[in-house]
């Protein structure tokens, strides 16, 4: 039975999405939130965790695959191999710190350059909207910015929940939707063509 | 003493002309002196004459003695209030004595004093006659004579004439003495004159006498008539008596078979009723009641003493005796007979349908218990009869309810075990349906049957509270469980296995719960008839048996014994229903080993479910045969859920990793995650939450020993990896699960997991650059043991040309290659299903670097100044990890 059931856990489909963003914006807050509905008010910065998650999306049996990631990083290099893995990104700022909401820009890059390919399925993610009385970045201009990558801006609060699952199907709806067109453009003919070099 | 004499004087003496010459104030001798006195009246009470006077005894001459005698006709004894008294007494007798009796007086023991004393000589004392007391000078004795009006007016008027009186005393003195004289001879004259009237009064008195004699013989006469007349008065009053007592006597008697007659009379109907009333209808079954209650009655009378000796008693007893007996013979065969007739009847409704079902639509029967409540209701009509029967024919009774049982316990048994084999063809149904039939599509019938089943269920249900609250927790239960599964579809989302199991685990938890709660109002029905139809009491209160005390005062256990009686008649129900009831234990168990074999999580079903319905059942009563029943089963099913328990750590002690694949996540691992998911479900507020948490730190530490184990085995798969994979995955169900008695493990989970993968990561790191590795590990180890920095490049081994050499092994296409392989490595150890790749791989990177600055550091360090640096720089580094990304 237990067998039985390793083979059928691997067979769903499954949807990789990494969690990308400064340190201290809270992306492990939101991934336990979502994981476990617990929120972890002590903070401890994270190396790299994996969750793995049965979900259903839209009627439909996934795993969602969460890489949870270091946002302090020495050499920006590392983090090469673990966007290449990732399907899909939530790209996390804090509101009440608008460095981080500049750091999104070059992560942004980070990803697009490892992926080679500009459609990638990301959510720019405005977390800590609890903090209301702390914003330093306005929902106008984190929309802005959004649009002008022609993706989706939600802000979150991992302590409230608010939007926490949306963000997360949002994306996962997303990264479906990319493979499907993918697997209609006969795979790896799409893949290539759009791939090029990208400017810095 | 002077104040009664004057008193006694005016009072007495004046009025009848006599004068008081002495008085002595006495009581009799011998006798408490009493003083009679009482206000200022006296009466006379007795005189006599002086002439009659023999003797006066003085007692005592010499000393003062109030005693003194008189002699009359008899001696009168006296004492004086005082010696003085009784001497002046005395002298004033012995004076008059003197004068007028010529000393015929005798004087006895008076002091010759008193005796000697002269007397004087007294003219002016009239005649002593009818005088008990005469005599005494009133001078000498200084007392004052009050005057009476004429005295005065004669003394004044004689004073008058005699003026010169005063001045010639004695001439006065004279001329008073010679009219004394002249009056004393007329006194003497009239004295004999009056002589002949005296006479003539004697005459009329011994008339008067001889009157009063006729009179009180004529008085004796009568009252001698009256005494006759008494003693017949005395016969008629005791014949009276007498007939009163037979009054009472037949008043009794009429009262004693006035009683008999009354209770002792049976009515004719009632007679008949008992002889051949109608046990069938309604109307007959109540004549009979009433007929047998009569017939208790008058056969419990209270018989005095004495009645038994009675003729017609003893008929009348016989007859009733007869008719008992007659009675119950009766009642008894008639009742063996509904018995009998009842046991087939439903046999024989029950057995073509059975056929009918079992070789059609096994699958669709129903799975219910056939209701006896039709015959229930018919036999408790004759529970008044029953009673009866009890009370006076203890032995047909016992053959009756022995006889009730057999039958019943047949009919149960059948039923009972039809019952148990629809359920156990409807549970093994479940798990027989090929897998393939419960996709997706299918999920609705399985809705609506289960609806279906709900319904009959609440058909069924009849009025028990007891089993509608348990149906009503059903539907609850019912509801919740497809929630639960709905959730969990949304929380697994694997469609195909888990949910599968989960469907059918729902579905032998229904059959299992209905099994329960038929079975219940089942047991308590049959219990409640019982009690009810055998008269046995259950509860120590209950109305009816103090209204039939109360109804039958003549035969009153005492309280000890009633209560004695009470426990155990509800031993004998207990017996009873242990007859009637005998198969459902052994069928219970079989159904319960039967789930438990289909799959071994069933056990977790049953045991909640069966906890549950024990504590119902004790909450109503205890000691029920219901609730010792399933309590016993519960042991069970208790032991098959430790047994499911210890199987699967048995299962995880007894695998085995195949040494041709990688390890992954182990099948325990997740089978405790299985067992655990399935078991929050299933337990989550029942009553049996404890024996989960305790069956929960089994397993987990069985779950550890074993991973630890089975690492320690692992030849492919490094040991590092086995317990970082499985640690993280037990790490991630005890943190979604959140168990809370599993809080420390949960932690140690978590522990093991970042150890091992930090022990993984720098194993796997010693390869790509081995030989520097060695070597700097060399120089550290210099340096710890006391060989400054700078010197250590003076050491043989550790000089600059090693240095150099061991770099040069190393250049930068070497590195990317090492770093190719270890990626390779690494993905070829770790599983899919927990996709740490990334983690590990991060951690390398990050120590990678770490490690080649730790060497730049060494180098600065030991070789200062030396210029050796590293054939590839931390950008060539950070080039290779980028290119291994792109690789892939």
């Amino acid at each position: 039975m237990a067998s039985g059931k390793n083979k059928n856990q691997s067979s769903l489909v499954l949807h990789k999405v990494i969690m990308v963003g400064s340190g201290g914006v809270g992306k492990s807050a939101l991934t336990l939130q979502f994981m476990y509905d617990e929120f972890v008010e002590d903070y401890e910065p994270t190396k790299a965790d994996s969750y793995r998650k049965k979900v259903v999306l839209d009627g439909e049996d996934v795993q969602i695959d969460i890489l949870d990631t270091a946002g302090q990083e020495d050499y920006a290099a590392i983090r090469d191999n673990y966007f290449r893995s990732g399907e899909g990104f939530l790209l996390v700022f804090s509101i009440t710190e608008h460095e981080s909401f500049t750091a999104t820009s070059e992560f942004r890059e980070q990803i697009l350059r490892v992926k080679e390919e500009e459609a990638i399925p990301l959510l720019l993610v405005g977390n800590k909207s609890d903090l209301e009385d702390r914003r330093q970045v306005s929902a106008e201009e984190a929309t802005a910015k959004a649009s002008e990558w022609g993706v989706q801006y939600v802000e979150t609060s991992a302590k409230t929940r608010a939007n926490v699952d949306k963000v997360f199907f949002d994306l996962m709806r997303e990264v479906r939707k990319k493979k499907m067109s993918e697997s209609k453009d006969n795979g790896p003919s799409g893949k290539k063509k759009k791939k090029h070099c990208c400017v810095l | 003493m002077t104040a009664i004499k004057h008193a006694l004087q005016r009072d007495i003496f004046t009025p009848n002309d006599e004068r008081l010459l002495g008085i002595v104030n006495v009581c009799k001798a011998g006798k408490k002196k009493k003083n009679c006195f009482l206000g200022d009246f006296y009466k006379r009470q007795q005189t006599w004459e002086l002439r009659d006077l023999t003797e006066v005894d003085a007692k005592d001459a010499s000393k003062e003695n109030p005693e003194f005698d008189l002699h009359f006709e008899k001696v009168y004894r006296w004492v004086a209030s005082s010696t003085a008294e009784k001497n002046s007494f005395i002298s004033c007798i012995w004076k008059l004595n003197q004068r007028y009796l010529r000393k015929k007086v005798e004087f006895v023991n008076v002091s010759s004093q008193l005796l000697e004393e002269l007397p004087k000589a007294e003219e002016s004392v009239p005649s002593g006659e009818s005088q008990s007391v005469a005599g005494g000078d009133e001078d000498a004795l200084d007392e004052y004579q009050e005057l009476s009006t004429r005295e005065e007016q004669d003394i004044e008027s004689m004073m008058v004439t005699c003026e010169y009186a005063i001045s010639n005393a004695e001439a006065f003195a004279e001329k008073l003495f010679k009219e004394l004289q002249v009056l004393d001879g007329a006194n003497i004259q009239s004295i004999m004159a009056s002589e002949k009237q005296v006479n003539i009064l004697m005459q009329l008195l011994d008339e008067a006498l001889g009157e009063v004699d006729t009179i009180e013989g004529k008085l004796s006469s009568y009252e001698e008539m009256l005494q006759s007349v008494k003693e017949q008065m005395d016969q008629i009053s005791q014949s009276n008596r007498l007939i009163q007592i037979s009054n009472t006597n037949n008043g009794k008697l009429l009262d004693e078979i006035q009683f008999l007659v009354n209770y002792m009379d049976l009515s004719k109907g009632h007679i008949r009723a008992l002889q051949e009333g109608d046990l069938t209808s309604p109307k007959g079954i109540e004549a009979c009641i009433n007929a047998s209650e009569a017939l208790l009655q008058c056969m419990n009378v209270a018989l005095r003493p004495g009645h038994d000796k009675l003729m017609a008693m003893n008929q009348q007893q016989l007859l009733f005796a007869e008719l008992r007996d007659t009675f119950a013979r009766r009642l008894t065969n008639h009742l063996n007979n509904v018995f009998v007739h009842q046991f087939y009847r439903s046999s024989c409704l029950s057995l073509p349908g059975h056929d009918q079902s079992s070789t059609l639509s096994q699958h669709t029967a129903e799975l219910t218990l056939p209701k006896h409540s039709p015959l229930h209701r018919d036999l408790l009509r004759y529970a008044k009869l029953m009673e009866w029967l009890k009370n006076t024919h203890r032995e047909k009774y016992e053959g009756l309810s022995r006889t009730y049982v057999e039958y019943m316990s047949k009919l149960y048994e059948r039923e009972i075990k039809e019952f148990f084999e629809v359920a156990k063809i409807k549970m093994a149904g479940t798990s027989k349906d090929p897998k393939g039939k419960f996709g997706k599509p299918t999920l609705p019938r399985k809705e609506s049957a289960l609806k279906q089943e709900t319904e009959s269920l609440h058909g069924s249900s009849g009025k028990l509270t007891g089993s509608t609250s348990s149906l009503n927790k059903l539907t609850v239960q019912g509801s919740n469980s497809r929630r639960s599964q709905s959730s969990s579809l949304l929380d697994m989302g694997n469609m195909s296995a888990s949910d599968l199991d989960v469907a059918d685990r729902t579905k032998f938890d229904k059959i299992f719960e209905q099994v329960l709660s038929e079975l219940e109002p089942l047991c308590l029905a049959e219990q409640d008839f019982i009690s009810k139809f055998f008269k046995l009491q259950q509860h120590l209160t209950v109305p009816e048996t103090e209204d039939l005390d109360g109804s039958l005062p003549s035969k009153k256990p005492p309280q000890a014994e009633h209560r004695h009686s009470l426990s155990s008649e509800k031993d004998i129900v207990r017996l009873m229903m242990n007859k009637i009831f005998q198969s459902i234990e052994t069928e219970l168990n079989s159904l319960i080993a039967l789930g438990d074999k289909i799959d071994s999580f069933h056990s977790l079903y049953m045991l909640v479910k069966m906890s549950h319905h024990v504590w119902t059942a004790e909450n109503v009563d205890p000691a029920s045969y219901l609730s010792t029943t399933l309590g016993n089963v519960l042991v069970t099913v208790k032991r098959n859920f430790d047994k499911c328990i210890s199987n699967q750590i048995r299962q995880m002690e007894e695998f085995k990793i195949s040494k041709k694949s990688k390890v992954g996540i182990l099948p325990f691992v997740t089978g405790f995650e299985e067992f655990a998911e399935l078991a929050e479900t299933i337990f989550r507020n029942a009553e049996r939450r404890g024996d989960l948490d305790k069956a929960y730190v089994k397993l987990i530490r069985a779950v550890f020993m074993n991973v630890e184990k089975v690492a320690n085995e692992s030849q492919k798969t490094p040991r590092d990896v086995v317990m970082m994979e499985n640690f993280h995955h037990i790490f991630s169900t005890l943190s979604r699960l959140k168990i809370s008695c599993l809080d420390a493990e949960r932690r140690e989970a978590k522990h093991k997991y970042t150890d091992h993968l930090q022990s993984y990561v720098i194993n796997s790191l010693g390869q790509p650059l081995e030989k520097l590795n060695h070597f700097f590990e060399g120089v550290e180890a210099r340096v710890a043991q006391g060989v400054r920095e700078e010197e250590v490049s003076y050491q043989l081994a550790f000089n600059k040309q090693e240095l150099r050499k061991v770099i040069k092994e190393y250049p930068g296409k070497e590195v990317k290659k090492g770093l190719d392989n270890l990626y390779k490595k690494v993905d070829k150890h770790l599983c899919e299903e927990e996709s740490l790749l990334q983690v590990v791989w991060h951690s390398m990177q990050d120590e990678f670097i770490r490690q080649y600055k730790h060497f730049e550091d060494l180098i600065g360090r030991c070789y200062p100044g030396s210029g050796i640096t590293m054939e590839f720089t931390i950008q060539d580094m950070l080039e290779y990890f980028s290119s291994i990304a792109q690789s892939h």
